[in-house]
């Protein structure tokens, strides 16, 4: 596709900058451009995270009838400079007992698998986008992963029961809520039938809606997911003020706390950014073209960045917002609605979108309805075909699934200790009634 | 297994549905963003409860107190010649229940044109605020509205002595340090 291999050219000032010619050059194409690119993006990213912490106690603080950060810089807006200064200067501490080169090394494990990712995601059209690489969702899933093995260290090697159990608990609920993550995206893929994220883009902008109408079951399954992947609240379990003191960073100090905190609102960041490019459509929204052919490539790019921004902001609000209505889920309902309920209608909803897809096919391709058809190299789903989407996503697959599920969980309520203990108190209740011995 | 019924086989149609679409959840999303909202545009009035924001900036903005606080004490002057109200009667030293007010008086020869007068005068006033409990029983017991407890609140001081309030303090009020934007 021309289009996507296009978003790699460097621009003309980069060549100009290292002298080189258009087909010759290296230099700009793979080192300066790729450079730059990476200083921007990380600035920008690492900005954007210290002021998510003033937004998120900004939003905590409305929420809470409070005010927030408000003496440092007006409204508080440089709160994340200060921040930042006092963690630089303060003492590091490691504890004696810790295995001193895991400790040290578990923060930047953390930090490096979330910020590894940030070169495929696709910021915005043609220049924007730093890597466009072709398996870029697999090579989301796969590092940003590799980050729990940052924590499982960190609570291991800090010799501290607090961070051991909050370790356990948080490696337990990121590998589970991984599956589901991993389940909720494939649905998506069938309509995109590409892997690359700006692939994924491209497709939407094509197909002229954002998938989240085509796949509303994979969409929540993939947002409860992230924000179980992420150690938010709901599920903010890893670290439980109320339960364990911090969680498994409760023994870190000064930066490498930081880093801990860094990773946490990266992958935040990262998986908001892959929420948006998978079901909301990435930096395209409706109208972009007519910009582009308007108003000239640089207000088409930014414009695009701006829509990708805009859109991962709403859902980082979403998230703090949640945080601050939902009280926590007890361990075992974590555990259940993940493998009972979020991995399942993965399944489900993997397998009846398939089904779906198949059915649209026209019939020269062993379908049935004619509703989507193959223009310019790709399947373009037609205007009947739309709202067939749309009415299988919400009026079949969602209740289909739900009626599946709960008609599979209610039989394993039997081993509900709620259920157990109200049988054990009857049981015990009857006897006595009958005059039989009850063991104490 | 003997069949049990728990609360979860009582529920209405209309509780399922409630728990089916989650709208106790989105109640409360609901509740906070009216919340958030209308912090966002509602002009501020620190320490109203029915305000989006109750949050009062202390140092920068004044708590306003009740007329019937009863905060740092005073003693108040005539307020044709400036002289002090106090007649010396020590009623407010006897009313303290805590006996933090020490009032110190001499008997001195008052001429009030050609009577001479032999007159109780009030010469030092020492009032104990670190142990003072502000019950108001010494106001009370003023004959002259002399000694008040007034609406300021900010007694704390470096140092134990400085809870000794004399008389100087008394008529003319402690310096506050003034906390500006």
């Amino acid at each position: 596709m021309p289009e996507i291999l296009a978003l790699l050219i460097a621009p003309d000032w980069v060549r100009s900058l290292t002298g080189e010619r258009r087909p010759n050059d290296f230099w700009a194409e793979y080192i300066v451009w790729p450079l730059i690119q990476i200083v921007i993006v990380l600035f920008i990213v690492l900005t954007v995270v210290a002021y998510l912490v003033y937004l998120e106690r900004k939003v905590s603080a409305f929420i809470q009838a409070r005010l927030g950060p408000m003496r440092v810089g007006p409204w508080g807006l440089l709160q994340p400079a200060a921040d930042g200064l006092k963690l630089l200067l303060k003492e590091d501490i490691i504890p004696i007992k810790a295995d001193r080169l895991v400790f040290s090394i578990a923060p930047i494990i953390s930090v490096v698998a979330t910020l590894v990712v940030l070169a495929v995601i696709p910021w915005g059209a043609a220049w924007a986008t730093i890597a466009n690489v072709n398996i870029g969702l697999l090579f989301v899933l796969a590092v940003s992963s590799v980050s729990v093995l940052g924590l499982v260290l960190a609570g291991w090697s800090s010799n501290s029961k607090y961070s051991l159990l909050g370790a356990l608990r948080s490696s337990a609920q990121m590998v589970s809520y991984e599956v589901g993550m991993g389940l909720s995206i494939i649905g998506a893929l069938i309509f995109a039938r590409t892997l690359s994220l700006s692939g994924i883009v491209e497709a939407q902008r094509a197909d002229g809606l954002p998938y989240f109408l085509f796949q509303p079951l994979g969409f929540l399954i993939y947002l409860i997911s992230a924000l179980g992947e992420t150690n938010r609240a709901p599920f903010d379990l890893p670290e439980a003020e109320s339960e364990l003191v911090a969680g498994y960073h409760t023994e870190y100090s000064g930066f490498r706390w930081a880093l801990f905190f860094m990773a946490e609102y990266t992958a935040m960041l990262v998986t908001s950014a892959v929420a948006v490019t998978l079901f909301l459509g990435g930096w395209y929204f409706p109208g972009l073209d007519w910009i582009r052919s308007n108003w000239g490539q640089t207000v088409y790019v930014l414009l695009s960045v701006a829509a990708f921004a805009a859109k991962i902001g709403a859902l980082i609000y979403a998230y703090m917002w949640f945080r601050w209505t939902w009280p926590r889920y007890r361990y075992d309902q974590l555990m259940e609605l993940g493998w009972k309920w979020l991995i399942p209608a993965g399944l489900v909803n993997v397998v009846l979108t398939a089904i779906w897809y198949v059915l649209a096919l026209p019939e020269a391709q062993g379908g049935v309805f004619g509703f989507v058809k193959q223009t310019a190299g790709r399947y373009v789903p037609t205007g009947a075909g739309k709202i067939y989407f749309i009415l299988t996503g919400f009026i079949i697959t969602i209740p289909l699934s739900w009626a599946l599920l709960a008609t599979i969980n209610r039989r394993s309520r039997d081993f509900n200790l709620h259920d157990q203990r109200q049988l054990q108190i009857k049981l015990r209740s009857e006897r006595i009634k009958r005059n039989e011995p009850v063991a104490e | 297994m003997a069949a049990v019924t728990t609360t979860k086989q009582k529920r209405s149609i209309g509780q399922i549905i409630k728990r089916l679409l989650l709208l106790d959840l989105i109640e409360g999303l609901f509740l906070t963003f009216k919340y958030n909202v209308r912090a966002l545009y509602e002009p501020r009035e620190g320490g109203n409860p029915n305000q989006a924001i109750y949050t009062e900036q202390y140092p920068l903005e004044r708590p306003r107190v009740s007329e019937r606080f009863r905060g740092a004490p005073r003693l108040n002057l005539d307020p044709e010649n400036g002289s002090t109200l106090c007649i010396a009667c020590d009623l407010c030293a006897l009313a303290c229940p805590v006996d933090c007010i020490e009032v110190g008086s001499i008997r001195r020869e008052v001429r009030d044109g050609e009577k001479v007068n032999k007159k109780k005068v009030l010469t030092t006033f020492i009032f104990d605020t670190s142990r003072c409990m502000f019950c108001n029983l010494c106001s009370e017991a003023c004959p002259t509205d002399c000694l008040e407890l007034t609406q300021s609140f900010e007694l704390a001081v470096y140092h134990r002595s400085g809870f000794r309030w004399d008389r100087e303090m008394l008529e003319k009020g402690i310096n506050y340090v003034r906390y500006t934007k």
